[in-house]
Formats: C-alpha cells, structure tokens, sequence
C-alpha cells in the first residue's frame, strides 16, 4: 500500500517541461530506456493526457501508447499504427494501404482522469445499461466489461491503482449508460490523491519557463 | 468462382526440381554419431561423416565461436554432400549460409565486404518480442472485387470470441492473406497485427456440422476466449546481417528485399554487436551461431584469407566449414604454393576432414539412391554396367546417365531401364575421357591448330586483338 516505488522511478528518470497554452507537457526518460509523456492542466492540475513509449526490441522508432486522454483523430483517421510515428517507412505507405483496422462503428474505449474519479468511456455501445456487467477484478488488477449479449468484452487495466500498491475495489465503480456511450466512473482512493499530490510536488522542481508555486498552493489547499 | 479455382489449381502444382544433392536429408548417423552405411541418402565416407556430425554437435552446443573446418578430397568424393547434410542436420532453425568462393568477387562490392557479409548471415539472433496479435472465430467474411477484376478490393470481416464480437474493416494486402489462406466462416485465425501475418488454426467446433465431408487435416478447436486483442510474446529469428541492413540508415529495410544492400560500415555493426550482447544479457535475445559453408575455397585470394585470419577470432563469429579438390597449389594472388592452396597460418587454425574416393559397392549405392530420387526404376544388369562406367570414368558422368537413359527407355515406351539404354547413351553422350582422347587424335582438324606451343603467348595475344575488332565492328554497326 504505498507509492514510493512509483515516486522513486520518477525520480530517476530525466525529466524535461515545457508550457503550451494552459497546459504543462513533461517528458521523463526513465534509465531503463523508456519515455514517458504527460500534459497537465495548469488550471486544476489534472493530467489530461499520458502517453508511453516502450522500447522496441528489432531497432526501429517505438510507436506511443496512449495509457489515458484522446487520441488525436482526424476526419479520414487511418487505423494503421505501423506508420503513426514511422520514420523511414511512412512515405511509401499511403494513406488507405492500412492493413487492418478495427470499423468505425466498432466500440471505442477512452479514458480520462478527472480530481475526484477515474473515467473510462466506451463509445459506440448501443445497447441498454441492464446488458452490461462491470466488475472489478482484483486477482487481475483491472475492471473487466462483459455483456450478456456477448458483444463486447473488455480487460480495463488501472495501472494508477496498481501504482500505489492497491486493487480495485466494486464499492468505488459506478456506470452509466447514456447517448450511446457507457461511462464507467472509478472513485479515486485517497492515497491515490495523495500520489498524485505527490507527483506534482516532484515536478515542481523540475524546471520550466513558468512558475509552478502559484498553481500548487491552490492545490494543497484543497 | 472460375477464377477461384484456377487460382486453387496453380497453387497445388509447384513443381520440385531436382537438384545433384536434393536426395540429402542429413548425415546418416545414429544417436552416438556412428555412421550408418546407407542412410539419409549418405553413403560410404564413414569418417568424414563421423567427423561431420562432431562438428554438428559443436555448432548445436553453440559454444565455440570462429571454428574452421576444412573439407579436403578429390573430385566428386562428396564433400558438398557432406555439407549439405551438415545442413539438414541442423535444422532450419540454424543459419547455414552456402557460397562459392568465387562468389565474393564482385564490382559493387569489396571483397572483405562480402566475406564479412557471409559471416553475419551465419549468426542467427532469436528475439522474444512481445506483440498485439487479434484471435478470433470468423464469423462472417465478406471481399468485394471491382467489376474490372483489377483496383481497391474492399474487405469486411466479423469475428468472435466466445465473449466479444468486432468488425473489421481489411486493407489490400490482408484480403489476399486471407484468400490465400482460404478463410471462411467458421475458421479460427490469429492475425499479427503489425506484420499483417494471417494464421489459420482450425475450424470452431461449433461449425463441425456444417460441412459432412471434411479433409483428413481438418483440425477442429474452441472458439478463444476474452478478448479478440492479446498481447503474446513471439520469437523472431534474425540473422546479424538482417539487422545490419534494417539499421544501416542509407537504404533501409528495403534493401533486404532487393538484395542490394551496398556496403555496411563498421560503425554499425560494432553498435549491433554491443545492442546484441545487451540484449543477450537481459535475456531478450539468444544468439544462435550458425554455419558458414565455403565451396572451392582455393578461389579466395591472400587478402581474403588474411581478414579470415582476424575475422575468426571474433566472438561472433560462425563456424567455417570450408571444402576445397585441390592438392599443393598456388595461393591466389601470390606466387607461393601451399597445400590445398590455403596460407599455412590459416591452415594452422583449422582441422581438417578428409574425404576418400567411394568404392565400387558404395558408387552402386549412390547410383541406386540417386534412381529413386529421379523415379527412375532401373534393371539390376544396367545399374551394374552404371556402376562400372562410373568407377571408370566417374561419378557424375554415371548420374548424368540415368537421367538420359531415363528419357531413352520411356521413348520406346518401356517401364524399366535396362542394358541396350545405357549402352546407348553411353554412346551417345561422350565423358570427359572420351573426348579429350578424341581431341589429342583430331587436333589438326580443328580450328586454330596451328598454333604451336612456342607461339602461344603471341597467338593469344593475337585472338583478343581479334575479336577487339569485331566489337568495334558491332559497335559501328549499332551506331549506323
């Protein structure tokens, strides 16, 4: 039940900030090769996108994986990840020689963090709140979707949980059914908010163009 | 649907040529490594095989690294035949990389460059690589030609878990995955989803009824479970050199498929080698060192032999099995002799494997297997008369026989070959000894016999200024 592992892997990596409009975007890069990205919002301090980049064994640039936030999606969005960050080979890949990509109407999980919870959204579910059965799996360290019309089916990880040493619990998951998407809503623990607090007094020592006193003050007074 | 089955009937028929050592499956050793007389399509050269399968064990063990074998011994005594069982031996698993050792003289490319090449194309790197890999049952396969027959094809597939369902929408190159996979309802697939590989593992239990006559190969499995994404930990085997040319920045992984992959600078490979040995040690990678086989190895020169030198003693380096006919002969590009026409100080690294002339009950043997190979069925009368040309004359001559016997016995429509077939062929189709006689007896009738051995150096001289001339001639005769 405890977060210091977390916090002492952040302290190692390298970290580099910058501010764009109202958000922060830190880069870590972690000694054991990867990278991590985030963007906080500088008004609630809240991270609105996470992004990870593992290293790839065959060479090649890694591609990033979005662990919470929107992925940047385009009107003719190709579903092809092999040329997302492509170096060499993206110029002789066009743009509809994609090679197999989940339909438009296939249902689409996002997630978000907000102060208080954790929000996953699962966009184009048409069918009633009674077909679906979230659970919380603490054996697997995740949420599990599943629908008694065996349509979909979902392992949610929760790697913050997982950060500060706990599982999910059933009693702090709540859903939602609405404008066909399933909103599913994580009440955060408090010793996640007490990371997470944690973190941003981590960062404020990492240096950027603005000051970061200001902003943490509001937030330590909550 | 026409069109379907031609495409069904042109992937049935692939023609399998036969090749002088394709009737060898590997070196005919039991488990201690003692020859067996006739097997794996081995014959005879008890020895040299035993001491093959020494080696193969050592190259298995993956030990040692920059080990040299040399494969000495007359002409048609075996030695590529060893090799080549050397390399079934191994397994597809090993790299085996087979030239010739006039193979590394080449415009485009140094010497050393593609000696070096060779090597690394020998050392194999197994990688666990952890992908996104989509399993599911084929619920419903919809592929939609253009009426032209040629542009886009659009492609939709369902499939299923037994918890989940997803539509997928299939780029150009999956659909003919997928119809060369012959994908239909009902069938359980995997899909690497960076590579684009389609893998058919079965038909669904649950269709087992659709269908009352089902192949004998059919194989029937469950529907998978949870999710149509898993994230599964492949192997990948690499060569060295495959990872060279994806990281040699200039060409790109392109140059793999074209072949033309230029000179790699040492810069890169130094930086692979440390990136292997890390991998190596965080257990990411094991490197599997493989065999280098070079045939008539007295075609290399001194500087070849001399980077051999250095480039053996690396720690990533393969064995060398080298095979050369040649007795005590010139070292290419010196004027010095040296058995087998190897440096001394290279020969000094090396153990040497000796290859013995086959005698008369073994030439029979190899005749015999070499018939088989060919479906030829031959009378035991005419294998005899084979086996005698053969140990007269040699082995080759025999073998290029019992394909053209093979031909003359079916044009009198016969299913055996017997004594008139090779008799005629031997008459036909003259052997080396044969005609070299024949030219000693009619040297004047031929042309250009005046020249005396005296006048040789001058008369040659005189031939290339020839047909100097009737180049310039062709050349004007372009530009007119």
């Amino acid at each position: 039940m405890s977060y210091q592992n977390w916090l002492n892997y952040l302290t190692s990596a390298e970290k580099n900030s910058m501010i764009s409009g109202r958000l922060r975007k830190v880069l870590y890069k972690f000694p054991d090769g990867q990278q991590m990205a985030e963007d906080y919002n500088l008004d609630t301090g809240v991270v609105l996108r996470r992004a990870w980049r593992k290293c790839k064994q065959l060479m090649g640039q890694p591609e990033w994986e979005i662990e919470l936030g929107e992925e940047p999606r385009q009107l003719n969005w190709s579903g092809n990840t092999t040329n997302g960050a492509g170096g060499g080979d993206a110029a002789n890949t066009p743009d509809d020689d994609f090679m197999l990509r989940e339909s438009n109407t296939a249902p689409l999980l996002t997630k978000r963090v907000t102060k208080k919870n954790i929000e996953w959204r699962i966009r184009n579910m048409p069918y009633p709140l009674n077909v679906y059965n979230v659970s919380a799996s603490p054996e697997q360290h995740s949420i599990i979707v599943r629908t008694t019309n065996k349509k979909y089916y979902k392992v949610i990880p929760v790697p913050e949980l997982d950060r500060c040493g706990t599982s999910p619990a059933q009693s702090n998951i709540s859903v939602h059914h609405q404008f066909n998407t399933l909103i599913i809503t994580y009440l955060k623990p408090p010793i996640l908010c007490e990371m997470e607090a944690q973190v941003l007094l981590l960062l404020k020592d990492v240096e950027t163009e603005t000051d970061m006193d200001d902003l943490l003050k509001g937030l330590m007074a909550k | 649907m026409t069109e379907a089955e031609k495409i069904e009937v042109r992937d049935i028929t692939r023609i399998e040529r036969i090749g002088a050592h394709s009737h060898i499956r590997g070196l005919g050793l039991d488990d201690v490594l003692e020859a067996r007389a006739v097997s794996q399509g081995m014959v005879g050269q008890k020895d040299a095989r035993r001491a093959a399968g020494v080696v193969v064990q050592m190259v298995r063990e993956g030990k040692i690294a920059g080990r040299c074998i040399l494969l000495a011994g007359e002409p048609s005594t075996g030695k590529t035949a060893i090799a080549v069982g050397m390399a079934q031996a191994l397994g597809t698993e090993t790299p085996f990389t087979s030239m010739s050792g006039s193979e590394i003289y080449s415009l485009e490319m140094s010497k050393t460059e593609a000696l070096s090449q060779a090597l690394r194309k020998s050392i194999g790197v197994r990688i666990k690589e952890e992908t996104e890999i989509i399993e599911g049952e084929v619920v419903e396969i919809q592929i939609e030609r253009p009426a032209t027959g040629t542009g886009q094809k659009v492609g939709k597939v369902t499939l299923k878990t037994t918890e989940m369902e997803t539509n997928y929408d299939l780029g150009n190159k999956i659909i003919e995955c997928f119809m060369k996979e012959k994908i239909q309802a009902g069938d359980v697939i995997t899909i690497d989803k960076a590579s684009g590989k389609v893998n058919k593992l079965g038909r669904s239990f649950t269709r087992a009824r659709d269908y009352d006559a089902t192949g004998a190969q059919t194989r029937f499995v469950q529907c998978p479970e949870g999710e149509l994404q898993k994230r599964k930990e492949v192997v990948h085997t690499v060569t060295l050199h495959e990872i060279d040319v994806i990281n040699s920045r200039t060409h790109g992984f392109l140059a793999l498929f074209s072949g033309d992959t230029g000179e790699i600078k040492q810069e890169v490979r130094d930086q692979i080698n440390n990136k292997v040995l890390e991998w190596r040690e965080e257990g990411k990678a094991e490197i599997n060192p493989g065999v280098l086989f070079i045939d008539e190895v007295h075609m290399l020169d001194i500087e070849c032999f001399s980077y051999l030198n250095r480039a053996l003693e690396s720690d990533m380096a393969p064995v060398v099995v080298m095979a050369t006919n040649r007795g005590i002969t010139r070292i290419r590009g010196t004027n010095y002799r040296s058995p087998h026409g190897i440096p001394i100080d290279l020969l000094d690294r090396m153990i040497i494997i000796r290859t013995v002339p086959y005698s008369e009950k073994e030439v029979k043997e190899i005749l015999k297997i070499r018939c088989e190979e060919e479906d030829c069925v031959m009378h035991p009368d005419a294998l005899t008369i084979l086996t005698r040309i053969a140990t007269d004359t040699s082995l080759r001559y025999a073998i290029q026989l019992i394909t053209t016997a093979n031909l003359v016995c079916r044009r009198r429509k016969a299913t055996e070959v017997n004594t008139e077939d090779v008799k005629k062929v031997y008459s036909l189709f003259l052997d080396e000894n044969r005609s070299s006689k024949i030219l000693k007896e009619y040297q004047d009738d031929y042309m250009f016999s005046e020249i005396t051995e005296k006048e040789e150096d001058f008369g040659i001289g005189g031939g290339s200024k020839r047909r100097l001339d009737i180049g310039a001639g062709d050349a004007e005769a372009m530009e007119h």
